[in-house]
């Protein structure tokens, strides 16, 4: 999708990202925020090129997922500066082999405190107490951000 | 007396608790990847019967 420029730039995020920093936690999907070209982002409907180009390789797109062998992916545009700078400075990881882009846990919490709610409250919590997080980052991060929020020194 | 021994009892469930938990962020990404698909399968049921599954709910066809 990268090569074929559908997509500038992408980043696996939320409850699959977690999995590569701090304790599993559960989820049905895979969130990919994606960079798309400007004229593409500005538009009504920015993924319909991502959807036709998955339906054009053979996968099956069905209520906003694309099935990857059997895992459904959900593609998110950038939704803010957070998520632009999430996907710019994203970890890359390797799962069987497979290099793989991945939110970094900073901006992982960050962005869970951003959403806002129960169950993202309960992610930023998971990656505070399990996941080796730069409390000091992260703090610049929800300052930049203008989350309010503070972020103890211990979790 | 008998409070304090109740009160040693309960910080050692914690620790305990705290390093499971530790353990299974710790753990390889295979591993992981199993027990997410453990939780889905034991999750599944308990959703099913609390409101209509969405149509991308349900365990991962995939074997780590």
């Amino acid at each position: 999708m990268r090569e074929e420029g559908v997509v500038i730039d992408y980043a696996i995020g939320g409850a699959t990202a977690v999995l590569f920093y701090a304790e599993p936690t559960r989820t049905y999907d895979v969130d990919v925020f994606a960079l798309l070209p400007a004229d593409e982002s500005s538009s009504l409907a920015p993924l319909v090129p991502v959807y036709q180009w998955a339906r054009a390789h053979g996968f099956t797109v069905d209520a906003g997922h694309i099935l990857v062998h059997g895992v459904p992916v959900q593609v998110l545009p950038a939704y803010s500066a957070l998520v632009v700078e999430a996907i710019q400075t994203a970890r890359v990881h390797y799962y069987e082999d497979v290099s793989v882009r991945v939110v970094g846990p900073e901006h992982l919490a960050a962005l869970a405190l951003q959403a806002g709610g129960a169950r993202r409250r309960e992610r930023a919590w998971l990656l505070l107490q399990t996941a080796r997080i730069d409390r000091d980052q992260l703090r610049a991060l929800v300052r930049r951000h203008d989350i309010d929020v503070e972020i103890p020194d211990e979790a | 007396m008998k409070r304090e021994f109740a009160g040693d009892r309960m910080v050692d469930v914690f620790a305990r608790k705290r390093a499971w938990h530790r353990r299974r962020a710790e753990a390889p990404l295979v591993e992981k990847v199993r027990i997410l698909l453990d939780l889905q399968r034991q999750e599944i049921p308990l959703l099913a019967a609390q409101r209509p599954l969405r149509r991308w709910e349900r365990p991962w066809n995939i074997t780590p």
